[in-house]
């Protein structure tokens, strides 16, 4: 294992605790952290998350204890419950939500007994200890979910048929969080079932403390929020389904099927449905074959991307769109036992292609991946190169797409050169979105 | 002893004695007794802020040829997303080439902190060195290594040897002060310990006389003009511009001057700050040890404070004949021109919020434009500052000062009852004037001018442009709201300040 990151794609557990919270409807973060945490992740969002950041109560607004040295001494667990009263004072929230970084954890500081005597006097508050040391991004957002789960959420009351919770798009770090999440949420709808998304406008924190009441927890993701799953399955016998996130036709269809066949759906209304959704999307892409054959627009590709992207992108360009991935990055940081199942979801495809799936964090190491792939050009009078080429992957990858002569598209995080507000590349319709954005990338020069 | 003979350099608020937290008026400020000190407080509320990681890795993710090693946790060195940009179009318009930052995590777990994280810093930089092949390595510290103790100017002394690039130790650990301008410091502080040595030559065979002669003269007439990222190039060339004109050479440090370089300041006939909030400590250092000498003291944004910027340095050299006839020529030139937009400014209120010798300089500017100031927000206080708020209390009627690292609900609080018709923040801090409906703009953007001459013409330019319409704000302000309680509004904005018990943390 390497002694570094280079480039690390996403930030530590507090930061992605803070973009979860923020996100949450009525939702306060309130750090009991130094005074650069809550900084570092508004610089961080403003290069990286497709020109979004902060929300209600985020970016420098979010209260924090901002620690100095002289906690680190004599303890912050005063100074919290001092700014936690006052948070109460001035801050306007439904739900208070104590998150710690590095310094408060490495000193000890008992979050537990001050955020309880808040609880005790009826404020709606938990906690949740997100210190950098522990994880990343990714992780902070299954903590959050988890303290959630365990804090918030009521326990008892009868399941409810029709009633799911979905999450595993993590917001900010998935910079598509907002339109990909409304994506699942319409679609779902669309089969009548009804739908906790925590996130999006349409969600509220009633629906969110009634989640136990669902049959079943709906996680687009391999990763993210597996283990908040569990805790969730624990403490309210909810059981879940794990999914690639759901990009374009082929892996909606089987996404549908699934859900259909978890929560006992009818099996023909299914089948009938995802008719009809193929048949709109294909009365787009009707208009579309001309020119793209006319143009020749079918590319091999490269992805780059976190989990839920390095699978969704490289099904979606393979099995509905028949381009040719060649090369598969995880820029993850993952553990062995994760590794294999990952690379399984891409190796029953349904175009029999078999992309070279690898595992690698350093932005300036996947070159040589592609190289070692596919050999490179030596003087041959005729030689079958890598190409027309399209790199998927993030804002990272465009100095690697303009050393291979490639057309490019930031999709995974960081995102720094598209704005992204409702776009979302989830379901039937994100499939349209996914495919507009790519084929622009290359047509932008016409 | 010097303080670059120390690991570390000393927070400034044992140095300067900044402080961050103050509620008053520019008069109360203006007239207090020179040098002395606020004692400075606490808030018993607090927002989130940055620390001196941030600038700091804004300034040496600039430096071509390098690798920035942030040892912390994974987190610590993301805000290098936020500063990619910059980078990227700085080193595409200095060396000619669009590169992204590159910047690496030691990404200390749990078994380190336990552990200490010294010898996977130490593996990092062996690793670092032989993968990229860099002039320096650059390891700066976040806040585990300072808790759990690692001593990265250890391992980097025992590791140099062994390695090809100059590891430079930078100490970020945002813990340790308030004062995030401490950054400046730091980063200056391990450039004047690792890298202004002059490389070893080997002398000239031939000793060309006519060729050493010019080369004296040459830096007899070249100036460090110090840049820590405050200015884009737009700005660098400006002040370029003003200086030719007076026959000097211009050497621009430290951001994106190669490691290998950089001892070429040491050789400068003077050097020039545009701003006291950054150089003083690097400043001092260039002259106790090279015989440099410096002028630290105005601020070359608006147009009284740009001639007053030239003059410094015009005197200097014994050129103040030749500085009148600029600046006469300049300001005449400028006057005429900002006539057209000056009546869109008459009598208009502007609250002002950035570093606090910005702050004030911008208000001088915005105040010769025609606005009205109505409030300052400085990050921090120093006595440097003293000048900028006499001229600022001589210009203006009286005003409200925060000293405050950002907390916006206090600037929520006076935007309401100031009602300023403008806001200018710093980046990342115009959101609260923009959801309460004011134009806004943002007074710190590499991108954008906002120094010297053409500095006053292009920010009056984009504050004309924002005031025609101001659509943006309005509208969201109708939609959005901020997340503070309505009673906040009602309150002393200075409520928190010192509300901290005495028996509290001690």
């Amino acid at each position: 294992m390497s002694n570094f990151i280079e480039r690390p794609r996403y930030t530590c557990p507090l930061g992605g605790a803070v973009a979860t919270i923020t996100a949450l409807p009525g939702g306060i973060p309130i750090l009991h952290a130094a005074p650069g945490c809550a900084g570092n992740l508004n610089w961080t969002q403003s290069g990286a998350s497709g020109l979004q950041v902060g929300g209600y109560c985020g970016g420098l607004s979010v209260p924090s204890s901002n620690v100095q040295e002289r906690e680190v001494v004599f303890g912050g667990h005063e100074r919290l419950r001092e700014q936690i009263r006052n948070t109460l004072d001035v801050i306007d929230g439904d739900l208070y939500f104590v998150v710690t970084g590095c310094v408060t954890e490495v000193i000890g500081d008992d979050v537990r007994a001050v955020v309880s005597e808040f609880q005790e006097e009826g404020t709606n508050i938990i906690y949740a200890e997100t210190g950098g040391f522990k994880g990343n991004s990714y992780y902070g957002y299954d903590l959050v979910l988890q303290s959630l789960f365990r804090n918030f959420v009521e326990r008892g009351g009868e399941k409810v048929k029709g009633r799911v919770n979905l999450w595993g798009i993590v917001p900010a770090f998935d910079v598509f969080w907002r339109g990909n999440l409304e994506g699942l949420r319409n679609l779902l709808e669309k089969l009548g079932l009804e739908v906790n998304t925590f996130f999006t406008s349409d969600d509220t924190l009633e629906g969110i403390k009634k989640a136990a009441s669902a049959e079943l927890n709906i996680v687009v993701s391999d990763v993210y929020g597996i283990e908040a799953a569990r805790v969730f399955e624990e403490a309210h016998g909810t059981p879940y389904l794990s999914t690639p996130l759901p990009i374009g036709p082929g892996a909606t269809d089987s996404f549908l099927r699934q859900i259909g066949a978890a929560l006992s759906l009818d099996n023909g209304k299914i089948e009938e449905f995802i008719e009809a959704e193929n048949k709109k999307y294909f009365r787009f892409i009707e208009t579309l074959v001309d020119v793209y054959n006319d143009a020749d627009l079918q590319r091999y590709a490269v992805v780059v991307g976190d989990v839920n992207y390095a699978v969704a992108v490289t099904k979606f360009l393979a099995d509905d769109l028949g381009w040719l991935p060649e090369v598969t990055v995880f820029t993850d940081q993952l553990r062995d036992d994760q590794k294999p199942h990952l690379a399984g979801r891409l190796a029953d495809l349904e175009s029999g292609l078999q992309p070279k799936v690898v595992f690698e964090t350093d932005t300036s190491e996947i070159i040589g991946h592609i190289n070692n792939h596919w050999p490179r050009f030596r003087s041959q009078k005729y030689y079958n190169a890598l190409g027309p080429l399209f790199v998927v992957g993030s804002s990272l990858e465009r100095e690697l797409a303009q050393s291979i002569g490639a057309a490019h598209l930031s999709v995974s995080f960081p995102v720094a050169n598209r704005a992204v507000l409702d776009r979302g590349y989830t379901g039937y319709k994100g499939g349209l979105r996914l495919l507009e954005d790519l084929l622009s990338a290359i047509v932008i020069g016409r | 002893m010097s303080y670059f003979e120390q690991k570390e350099p000393p927070k400034r608020e044992d140095r300067l004695k900044a402080c961050i937290t103050f509620g008053g008026t520019i008069c109360g400020l203006a007239n207090r007794p020179k040098g002395s000190c606020l004692d400075d407080g606490e808030r018993g509320f607090t927002q989130g802020s940055i620390c001196l990681l941030l600038p700091g890795l804004a300034m040496i993710n600039s430096l071509p040829d390098s690798v920035v090693l942030v040892h912390g946790a994974i987190g610590c060195g993301s805000s290098t997303h936020g500063q990619n940009a910059n980078i990227r179009v700085g080193s595409n318009i200095r060396q000619g080439k669009v590169k992204d930052a590159l910047w690496l995590s030691t990404a200390l777990n749990e078994s380190d902190v336990i552990n200490g994280g010294e010898d996977k810093l130490e593996a990092a930089i062996q690793e670092a060195d032989r993968r990229y092949r860099p002039s320096s390595i650059i390891v700066v510290a976040g806040c585990v290594p300072g808790i759990i103790g690692d001593d990265i100017d250890g391992v980097a002394a025992r590791v140099q040897p062994q390695v090809n690039a100059t590891i430079l130790p930078v100490h970020c650990e945002g813990f340790k002060t308030k004062i995030w301008a401490t950054a400046y410091d730091a980063v200056y502080h391990s450039i004047g310990r690792n890298l202004l040595k002059e490389p070893k030559e080997y002398g000239n065979v031939v000793v060309d006389e006519l060729e050493e002669l010019k080369e004296k003269q040459r830096r007899s007439r070249t100036v460090n003009l110090m840049n820590v990222t405050s200015m884009g190039r737009v700005d660098e060339l400006e002040l370029e511009r003003l200086l030719r004109a007076l026959g000097l050479e211009v050497n621009i440090f430290p951001v994106f001057a190669h490691p290998e370089e950089m001892y070429k300041a040491t050789q400068a006939a003077l050097s020039i700050s545009t701003c006291p909030t950054h150089d003083d400590y690097f400043l001092k250092h260039l002259h106790e040890k090279y015989g440099v000498p410096y002028i630290i003291k105005h601020m070359p944004i608006g147009i009284e404070n740009t001639s007053l910027w030239l003059r410094d340095v015009a005197a200097f050299f014994g050129l103040e004949e030749q500085a009148e006839k600029i600046i006469a020529e300049e300001v005449r030139e400028l006057e005429a021109a900002l006539e057209e937009l000056k009546p869109a400014f008459a009598g208009k209120k502007v609250f002002i919020s950035a570093g606090e010798f910005r702050a004030l300089a911008t208000g001088n500017q915005l105040a010769e434009l025609g606005f009205e100031v109505v409030g300052i927000r400085s990050f921090h206080h120093d006595e440097f500052a003293e000048v900028e708020y006499e001229k600022l209390a001589a210009r203006n009627k009286d005003f409200v000062v925060d000293i405050a690292n950002v907390q916006p609900f206090e600037e929520a609080n006076l935007l309401k009852k100031l009602k300023p018709d403008l806001f200018l923040g710093h980046h990342a801090g115009n959101g609260t004037a923009s959801k309460l409906g004011i134009a806004t703009h943002v007074i710190y953007n590499t991108g954008l001018s906002y120094i010297g001459y053409q500095g006053v013409y292009e920010i009056g330019r984009r504050l004309y442009r924002q005031l025609k319409n101001t659509t943006f704000n309005k509208k969201l302000s109708k939609h959005v709201r901020l997340p503070y309680k309505e009673q906040w509004y009602q309150e002393d904005t200075f409520k928190y300040i010192n509300s901290r018990g005495g028996e509290v943390n001690e």
